[in-house]
C-alpha cells in the first residue's frame, strides 16, 4: 500500500493529502492514529511516538486523546443526543464529572453552530449537521491534532460547504489539522501545504507559506 | 385377508373390541416400564425386552381370553407410556391398562374396571440412620422443618399424603418410584411412600433405606379397559376369575415373591367400592381455576427468573468469544455446543438427580431455574454475536479515535447498540423459554402445564381444563408480545445505528 513515505509537519499547520482513489491517502491518516498497522518506520505525532509492529493499547489511547478523528461517514453514536455523543468521552476518559462535560460539550456544539440540537439524535439530523457534531466530539478531547478522513465526501455541495467552514474556522484558530480530501479547491483554500499522494507514494508537496517555528511532528 | 384389514381398521375406529382383538391375536396392554419392578421393568440381561409379574400376568390373561373364545392362541404386546398418562391410552394405542392401576371411585367413573387383581398396601420409607420412626412422626415438624416426603405423581399414595392435613409435610410428586428413593438416600427427601410390593422388590438395591411400621391404608390393583369395548371388558373380568380359582395366579405370584396365599384370599373377598358423584363444570372451575392460577405463576416466576439470567450469561460469553482473550474461546464455544445440542430435560435431570450425588443438591425450583438459565445462555450467547458483529465498523472505530479502551467502546457504544439490534429474536426466546418451562415438571417443579395434566386425569375433564389451561398461557404470552413491540418502538426511535448518510 504505502511505501516511502516520509513526512514532517509543523504544529499549527494546515495539511491537506490529495491524490486519486486508492493512492494511499487514508490509509496514511489511519497509520497516524493507529488504525492501521504499519511495517517498517515510525510515527512521531504530539509527542507520541509509534513504532513498526502491533501497538500497545497503552500507547494508543495515549496518543488517541491528543489526535482527534473525523470520519467520511461521521460515525456519530445513534444511540445517544448530540450532546450526549460530545460528552461521552471526556466522562469517560478524562473521567470530567457529568455537569463539567456537559456545559463544555454546549460550548462545541454552539461553535459549530448547532448549540440548539443538543438534544437531538443522529437521526434527525442532517448529513452536514451530523459531520459538524462530529468534530465537536473530536475537539471535546482538546486534541493538539485533528484528522479529517475525507469530511466532506457523502456530503452535497450545500452541507459540504458548512462543514467546510467549520474547518476553516478551527484553521484561523491555530489547529494542527491533516485533512484528506478530493476537494482541491478546499485544499488550496485551507491548507498551508498540499501533499499529493499517488500508488502509495509521495509525488508532490507544494507549500503556501514558509515553514513555522515550534516542535516539529512527522511522519518519515 | 378380512383380518389383516380388520387390524388396519382396528387402530382407526376408537374402540378395539374382543372380536378385534381375537382377530389381530393380540392383546395390547399399556405400561411404564420406568415404574420399575415387581411391576414392568427392562430385563437387566436383555434390555430390550422386559420383564415382571405383570408381564407373565398379560400374557397369561391373553392365554386364557384365546381359550374362552375357542379360536387360535392370542399374545400379549406391551404399549409404552408415561405411568400418569397411561389412561389416555386405551381405546387409542392399548386395548387395556395393566400397571399397578388402583381401583378409586374417578377411576370407576371414566373407565371400565375389572375385578381386582392384587392388593398393595402403602409403605413408608425411610434413610436408616434417620429420625423417621413411625408414620405418626409426621404430625409435628421434623429436625429441618416440614417433612419432605416423595410420592409417584398420580398414585394413591399422594392422594393418601396429600389428604393428610394433620401432617407437618411437604408432599412432592416424582415421576418415578425409584427416584423418589434415589432421593431419600442422598438426601434430598426425607421418606417416600410408595406400594409396599415395590418398597420390597428394592429393598436389596436401596440398602440405607428401611421400612418405617406396617404397610398402611391399601387398595386394589384393577385393569382398565374402555366403556364402549364390553365384550373385552367382559372376557378380562371371566379370564382373572379363572386365573383366580385354578391357582394360576396364585402360582403367578409365588414366584415373584408376591405372597400368593394372601393376595388370594384378600381376592376373593373384595368389596365393591362405591362409584364417585359427577361434578357440574362450574363446581369444576370453582375447584381448579385457583390451582391452575397458583400454578401459572410459577411459570411466571421460572420465565422472569431464568431469562435474565440467560441474558447476562449470554451476552458475556459473546463479547468473551469477540472480544476476550484468545485461549478462553474454544471453551466457550464448547460450552455454547453443549448446551445447545443436549436436550433441556437432559440437563434438568443432570442438576437435580446427578449432582447429588457429588454433594450439591439443589432445592428443584432453584435447579429449575439454573436449568432453563444456563441452556438459553447458550441461544442468547449466539444471538448477541450476531448482534455484537452486526454493529457497524465505524462505531468501535469512532470509540478508539476519541481514546477510550476497547473495553470502554464496548460498554457506552457497541453493546447498547448490538442490544437493540437483536431485540426481536431475544424477545422470541423469551416467549420459547415462557413454554419452555413446562418441562420443569420432570424436575418435580409443579407448573402449569404439570398441574393441568394431573388435573386433567384425576377429575376426567381432560378437554375442558385443556382450553382453560390454553387461555391461561395465551393471557401470559400475549402481553410480553406487546411488551417486546414497545420495546422495538422505543428503541427504534432512539435511532437505529444506520444514521443517515
Amino acid at each position: 500500500m504505502l511505501s516511502d513515505v516520509s513526512l514532517t509537519v509543523a504544529e499549527g499547520d494546515v495539511t491537506a493529502l490529495v491524490g486519486p482513489s486508492g493512492g494511499g491517502k487514508s490509509t496514511l491518516l489511519r497509520c497516524l492514529n493507529g488504525l492501521d498497522g504499519f511495517e517498517s518506520g515510525e510515527v512521531t505525532i504530539a509527542g507520541h511516538r509509534l513504532l513498526a509492529g502491533s501497538h500497545s493499547p497503552d500507547v494508543l489511547e495515549a496518543l488517541r486523546q491528543d489526535v482527534g478523528m473525523v470520519f467520511q461517514q461521521f460515525n456519530l453514536f445513534p444511540h445517544m443526543t448530540a450532546i450526549e455523543n460530545v460528552s461521552l468521552s471526556p466522562r469517560v476518559v478524562k473521567r470530567l464529572p457529568a455537569g463539567e462535560a456537559r456545559s463544555q460539550a454546549m460550548r462545541l456544539l454552539e461553535r459549530v453552530g448547532l448549540g440548539s440540537f443538543a438534544d437531538a439524535r443522529p437521526a434527525t439530523l442532517s448529513g452536514g449537521q451530523q459531520q459538524r457534531v462530529a468534530i465537536a466530539r473530536a475537539l471535546a478531547m482538546k486534541p493538539r491534532v485533528m484528522l479529517f478522513d475525507e469530511p466532506t465526501s457523502a456530503l452535497d455541495p450545500a452541507m459540504a460547504a458548512e462543514v467546510l467552514d467549520v474547518i476553516l474556522d478551527l484553521a484561523r484558530a491555530g489547529q494542527t489539522m491533516m485533512i484528506v480530501t478530493h476537494d482541491h479547491l478546499f485544499a488550496r483554500r485551507a491548507a498551508a501545504n498540499v501533499v499529493e499522494l499517488v500508488g502509495g507514494r509521495v509525488t508532490a508537496v507544494s507549500k503556501k507559506t514558509p515553514p513555522g517555528t515550534g516542535v516539529p511532528g512527522g511522519a518519515h | 385377508m378380512a383380518a389383516v384389514w380388520l387390524c388396519g381398521l382396528a387402530s382407526v375406529v376408537p374402540a378395539a373390541e374382543l372380536a378385534e382383538v381375537l382377530a389381530c391375536r393380540e392383546l395390547v396392554w399399556a405400561a411404564d416400564q420406568e415404574g420399575g419392578g415387581p411391576h414392568v421393568f427392562p430385563d437387566p440381561k436383555n434390555p430390550e425386552q422386559v420383564k415382571g409379574f405383570e408381564v407373565d400376568l398379560a400374557a397369561m390373561l391373553a392365554l386364557e381370553i384365546s381359550r374362552a373364545s375357542g379360536g387360535r392362541s392370542v399374545h400379549s404386546r406391551m404399549q409404552q407410556g408415561q405411568w400418569d398418562r397411561l389412561p389416555l391410552l386405551v381405546g387409542r394405542v392399548a386395548d387395556c391398562v395393566l400397571n399397578g392401576i388402583e381401583l378409586t371411585p374417578e377411576r370407576q367413573r371414566d373407565y371400565h374396571c375389572s375385578r381386582p387383581y392384587f392388593a398393595y398396601g402403602l409403605q413408608l420409607l425411610s434413610r436408616r440412620d434417620g429420625p423417621l420412626v413411625s408414620l405418626e412422626k409426621f404430625t409435628s415438624p421434623g429436625p429441618t422443618g416440614r417433612w419432605k416426603v416423595g410420592v409417584l405423581t398420580g398414585s394413591a399414595a399422594e392422594s393418601f399424603m396429600r389428604n393428610r392435613i394433620d401432617f407437618q409435610i411437604d408432599v412432592i410428586g416424582y415421576d418415578g418410584t425409584i427416584d423418589c428413593m434415589e432421593q431419600v438416600t442422598s438426601g434430598v427427601l426425607d421418606a417416600t411412600v410408595l406400594d409396599d410390593c415395590i418398597a420390597s422388590f428394592y429393598a436389596d438395591r436401596f440398602v440405607h433405606l428401611r421400612a418405617v411400621g406396617r404397610p398402611f391404608a391399601g387398595g386394589f390393583y384393577t385393569i382398565l379397559t374402555a366403556r364402549d369395548t364390553p365384550h373385552l371388558s367382559a372376557a378380562i373380568d371371566v379370564a382373572l376369575g379363572r386365573m383366580i380359582a385354578g391357582g394360576g395366579l396364585e402360582e403367578l405370584y409365588d414366584r415373584w415373591d408376591l405372597a400368593g396365599r394372601q393376595q388370594i384370599l384378600l381376592l376373593r373377598d373384595a368389596t365393591e367400592i362405591p362409584p364417585a358423584q359427577q361434578r357440574s363444570l362450574l363446581e369444576l372451575a370453582h375447584d381448579s381455576l385457583p390451582l391452575l392460577m397458583a400454578s401459572a405463576g410459577m411459570t411466571v416466576l421460572l420465565s422472569f427468573a431464568a431469562m435474565p439470567l440467560a441474558i447476562a450469561i449470554g451476552l458475556s460469553l459473546a463479547i468473551g468469544r469477540l472480544y476476550g482473550p484468545l485461549a478462553l474461546r474454544p471453551f466457550m464455544a464448547g460450552y455454547v455446543e453443549l448446551l445447545r445440542g443436549t436436550p433441556l430435560m437432559l440437563q434438568l435431570y443432570a442438576i437435580f438427580f446427578l449432582l447429588p450425588k457429588i454433594g450439591l443438591a439443589l432445592p428443584a425450583l432453584v435447579a429449575a431455574i439454573a436449568g432453563l438459565a444456563l441452556n438459553y445462555s447458550a441461544y442468547e450467547s449466539e444471538i448477541y454475536r450476531a448482534g455484537l458483529k452486526a454493529v457497524p465498523g465505524g462505531q468501535f472505530e469512532a470509540a478508539l479515535s476519541l481514546g477510550m479502551t476497547k473495553w470502554q467502546a464496548l460498554r457506552h457504544v457497541i453493546v447498547p447498540q448490538a442490544v437493540r439490534i437483536v431485540m426481536p429474536p431475544v424477545t422470541n426466546d423469551f416467549i420459547a423459554l415462557f413454554k419452555d418451562t413446562s418441562v420443569c415438571s420432570v424436575i418435580t417443579v409443579i407448573e402449569l402445564t404439570k398441574r393441568y395434566s394431573v388435573l386433567a386425569l384425576s377429575t376426567g375433564r381432560i378437554m375442558e381444563l385443556a382450553i382453560v389451561t390454553a387461555l391461561l398461557y395465551l393471557a401470559m404470552s400475549w402481553p410480553l408480545s406487546l411488551l417486546s413491540h414497545w420495546f422495538e418502538h422505543r428503541l427504534a426511535q432512539r435511532g437505529s445505528p444506520f444514521g443517515k448518510a
